[in-house]
């Protein structure tokens, strides 16, 4: 009995920290994922939000889309997705995905800076519609 | 129409082939075949590849002499263990699975067939008088 | 023929229903004309998925665009190549495909033991059937049907995303699934065993033939996404911890897992109960990989659809497989447990119970990480994600520890290892990993993480290169070869170990190529015609760049394809001209925007990666505009990554000689004396 003791305390030793690490692990990695509204009113209601790091979905808007000529800078206008009034402008320094059209769906990472304008560092474009198209797209 | 003709087709077939088993009587065999393996074959087997093993281990030098033989008198006896055990369920006797295990794991911890040392507590070969490791005399024959 | 594939489908409903009954009835009432008929079925059922699939290839072959499907993943221009594959380009079509295969491997199955293992094949039948059953009704019933019509036929389909337009995509859903379907067939074993009490070696034996198989399949599909990944997504990249790559991570960790705990069970009768839990959660997680990327739960590069209907359907599938199994196993338990027990820390045993430990706890960080997202938002109403730093953060420790035990594990001895096993077989070993961690630091590598992962690398080799050389010594002494032979015959005649011994190595190439991305090179250059820009190497070597100008191509042939903007640029390395590479944006009919096309040059110390990010003017280039033909590069190095590809290709060598059957001596020999005995056996019948 004593060795099985000991083999369950080494068992549940692992498995503690194991899920130590887990627990550190999403609790410092782990970003909020906002839609724009939620983002805007989180930003009114707390100043320092801005020091936060946050995941945005939204939709790129049409003809918002500039490039900085000289330098690796992409501007563009990003809306909500249900509510296409609230819009925030966004930097992007990196090279743009093969993905990323005029209207596309986009989810960033990054934080909004305290000029209003959000710095994305991750861009993930969603490939959705590229893979299934509704019946009613193929009446064209 | 020959689309109309050619899915009946099939669908007759696949229904005939597949009720034919239960309305001819055809069975399938639901007996182990003779040749395979049984619940003892196969822990014989795997006792005399562990006894193998050591071999190759102890030649190869990964195993001092100390721990090989410790080794080599514990796997022998197991193999023994099972062989006989084989050997009773061949000849029809049955072997008892539980007798089996019960035996298997009295030898793992150092009991029945083989003798283990009083004094150092050396695990030695069947049969053994005198303990391989520190000399003193064993106590008497061993079983089996 | 396309019809008549549908019709095929429907009749696979009926078919699978009444196999699958009557394999369970057979089994249960023990009459052989029940399972004859519940095998057949599976048969049936194969051919009937094969009428289906060939319907789909006939609909995209015949541009028959009023099918949904066809219309969405195929247009006129499509390459005939991308027609035939497009049964798996899609959602719906993957699962038909899916099923057909899983009905291949069923066949493969009852075919191969029709005169062996009958015990367990009337329940192995009906699993195998209840499993494909699902697939049929998930098919019909749930708005997944590729032989759904629209109202209207449209002119033309909307063809292909050209990201799937290449090689290793084509290749690597095929193999994954070969790989996830695969363990279907254990898990039917072992549900077979639970059924009929036979619990005893036996079934491991039976079923680790198939587990390696699948485990190889699942390795190599693993791998070939990463190639794709890497190739065509442009970044450089081949993990991004995307919801779908770890949804085909976590069954490949835990049939690791079960590998690896098997062999304690064979040779030591333990562990009974986890093995049984690891088949049945290889399984579920095979499950979970297809509901992951069918359901659309988890946003994803790779996701297919935003049903909810068919997360429903498979949640409730897993849950009751789940629930099912757990009763089964609580039932059999008394026969499960062993009166045997761990002697000692320091034990093989007890190694391979902590590398089941730690695959398990890597499984578990990953499966967390990738559905954190989910819970938390449903407990809370929050959404939050969970990204790369997280697995990092979590899995680098464990994977590190992993790749020790992959070097403890072949030598510390079974049962306990005495301070004496340890010495003699860790001393070198240990001083191996010293001595190359401090060269490493001393030469300038002092990335903490590279230098203790290739560290431990050394460790791993030099463990395993001096059993190889041990036992060929050895080998090589008592049977008088030469050393060439020795070494051959030594692996032939336990290819288990020694096969296992090639994927350890094969793993620890692997690591090492993960471990050079500390190294990893980054650089953008805007760059014009004559431009020359330099990258200097980790390893010290400079290349230099010459942007030679661009070249563009309108149509070239591939009828999907509107232009090629070719960016060549000359490579010098050190002084010594290289080979010219080439980095394009390719713009097709289908697309709105190019895509782009890497160069790598690989050699064994690095990758010479070139994007061609950007074109200054793309309307200027394209119309051959001199003044436009800027462009911005991207210049990447990747030290080693080259090896994992060989790693893998190793991984698939080390499997397949563990895979490698052996004549079984006594089998022949028992067949050679019931030959004899047929005689007097005959005679006897005739009473």
């Amino acid at each position: 009995m004593n060795k099985n003791g000991r083999f369950m305390v080494g068992l549940v030793g692992v498995a503690a920290v194991v899920t130590y690490l887990i627990w550190t692990g999403v609790s410092q990695t782990m970003v909020y994922y906002l839609t724009p509204v939620e983002l805007m009113a989180r930003v009114e209601a707390d100043p320092t939000f801005h020091e936060v790091g946050v995941k945005v979905s939204g939709q790129v808007i049409k003809g918002s889309y500039a490039r900085v000529q000289g330098e690796l800078l992409h501007t563009f206008l990003v809306m909500d997705l249900v509510d296409e009034s609230v819009t925030f402008p966004v930097e992007w320094r990196d090279a743009l995905p093969d993905t990323f059209t005029d209207e596309v769906e986009v989810v960033l990472e990054g934080r909004m800076r305290a000029d209003g304008v959000f710095e994305a560092t991750t861009m993930l474009t969603k490939c959705g519609s590229r893979y299934e198209a509704s019946p009613e797209d193929l009446a064209g | 129409m020959t689309l109309f003709i050619g899915a009946s087709l099939v669908a007759l077939a696949v229904v005939l082939f597949i009720l034919q088993p239960v309305v001819k009587g055809l069975h399938a065999s639901l007996e182990r075949d003779e040749f395979e393996l049984t619940d003892t074959e196969a822990r014989k087997r795997v006792a005399l590849l562990a006894l193998r093993d050591v071999e190759y281990d102890f030649l190869a030098e990964k195993l001092d002499e100390h721990d090989y033989r410790s080794l080599k008198a514990e796997l022998t006896a197991e193999a023994l263990a099972a062989l006989e055990a084989d050997e009773q369920a061949q000849s029809g006797a049955g072997a008892d699975e539980d007798e089996l295990e019960a035996e298997i794991a009295a030898i793992r911890a150092g009991l029945g067939a083989g003798s283990v040392c009083d004094a150092c507590g050396f695990s030695n070969e069947v049969g053994s008088r005198f303990c391989a490791s520190c000399g003193q005399a064993v106590a008497a024959e061993a079983a089996g | 023929m396309t019809i008549l594939g549908e019709f095929a489908l429907w009749i696979a409903l009926p078919v699978a229903a009444w196999g699958m009954a009557l394999g369970f009835m057979g089994g249960r009432t023990q009459r052989g004309d029940l399972v004859l008929s519940a095998e057949r079925a599976i048969y049936a059922v194969f051919f009937l998925l094969i009428l289906a699939s060939l319907g789909v290839g006939a609909a995209f072959l015949g541009d028959k665009f009023e099918y949904w499907y066809v219309a969405s993943y195929s247009n006129r221009e499509l390459e005939l190549f991308y027609k035939i594959t497009g049964l798996w380009a899609g959602q719906r079509g993957s699962l038909l495909f899916w099923a057909l295969i899983l009905a291949f491997f069923s066949s493969i199955c009852v075919f191969q033991n029709r005169d062996k293992n009958r015990e367990f094949m009337p329940y192995v039948a009906g699993v195998l059937q209840g499993v494909l059953l699902f697939f049929i009704v998930v098919l019909l019933f749930a708005d997944v049907n590729p032989f759904e019509r629209l109202a209207f036929t449209p002119v033309n389909g909307q063809g292909l995303n050209p990201q799937l337009q290449n090689y290793w995509m084509t290749i690597h859903p095929p193999t994954l699934y070969l790989g996830f379907t695969s363990f279907t067939i254990p898990f039917a074993f072992a549900v077979a065993a639970l059924l009929n009490g036979r619990l005893d070696a036996r079934w491991i034996q039976l079923t680790r033939r198939w587990i390696l198989t699948s485990w190889l399949f699942l390795s190599v599909g693993i791998i070939f996404g990463m190639r794709w990944a890497y190739e065509e997504l442009g970044w450089g990249g081949y993990w991004f911890w995307d919801p779908v790559e770890n949804a085909s991570l976590l069954p490949w960790l835990t049939a690791t897992a079960f590998l690896h705990s098997i062999q304690i069970q064979e040779s030591r009768g333990m562990l009974r109960v986890w093995n049984m839990s690891l088949v049945l959660m290889t399984f579920l997680l095979t499950i979970f990989a297809t509901f992951l990327t069918r359901s659309g739960l988890i946003e994803s590069v790779h996701s297919f659809a935003q049903e909810l209907k068919i997360a429903y359907i498979f949640l409730g599938f897993m849950g009751t497989i789940l629930a099912g199994c757990i009763v089964l196993i609580l039932y059999r338990l008394p026969k499960l447990q062993s009166e045997n027990r761990i002697e000692s820390f320091l034990s093989r045993e007890s190694a391979f119970l902590f590398n089941n430990l730690m695959l398990l706890g890597f499984a578990f960080a990953v499966f967390w990480g990738t559905i954190f997202p989910l819970v938390a938002e449903w407990v809370t109403g929050e959404k939050i994600s969970v990204g790369p730093p997280f697995f990092e953060k979590v899995n680098f420790p464990i994977g590190l520890v992993l790749l020790a035990l992959a070097g403890i594990g072949p030598v510390i001895a079974w049962r306990r290892a005495t301070k004496r096993n340890l010495r003699k077989n860790f001393i070198i070993p240990i001083s191996v990993l010293l001595a190359v961690g401090t060269t490493l630091w001393f030469s300038g590598a002092r990335h903490p993480l590279a230098l203790v992962t290739w560290s431990i690398c050394a460790f791993v080799l030099t463990i395993i290169g001096i059993e190889f050389w041990k036992g060929t010594r050895a080998r090589a002494r008592i049977e008088g070869e030469g050393y060439a032979l020795a070494f051959m015959h030594l692996v032939a005649r336990n290819r288990r170990r020694w096969g296992g011994y090639i994927v350890h190595v094969a793993m620890v190439m692997i690591y090492f190529a993960f471990a050079g991305a500390a190294y990893n090179v980054d650089e953008r250059f805007h760059m014009l015609p004559g431009d020359v820009v330099e990258v200097t190497s980790p390893f010290g070597h400079t290349y230099s760049l010459t942007y030679e100008g661009l070249t563009v191509s309108l149509g070239k042939g591939d009828r999907n394809l509107l232009w090629q903007a070719i960016a060549a640029v000359s490579v010098q390395q050190n002084g010594k001209q290289k080979p010219l590479m080439t980095t394009e944006k390719r713009m097709y009919v289908t697309g709105d925007l190019p895509m782009t096309e890497v160069a790598i040059r690989s050699t064994i110390r690095e990758d010479l990666y070139l994007i061609l990010s950007a074109l200054d003017d793309m309307e200027g280039a394209v119309n051959a505009d001199a003044n436009a033909q800027g462009i911005d590069l991207q210049v990447l190095i990747k030290p080693f990554v080259g090896w994992i590809w060989f790693g893998g290709l190793m991984l698939a060598i080390g499997t397949f000689v563990a895979l490698w059957p052996s004549v079984d001596r006594r089998r022949v020999a028992l067949e050679a004396r019931s030959d004899a005995a047929a005689e007097p056996a005959m005679a006897g019948a005739a009473d």
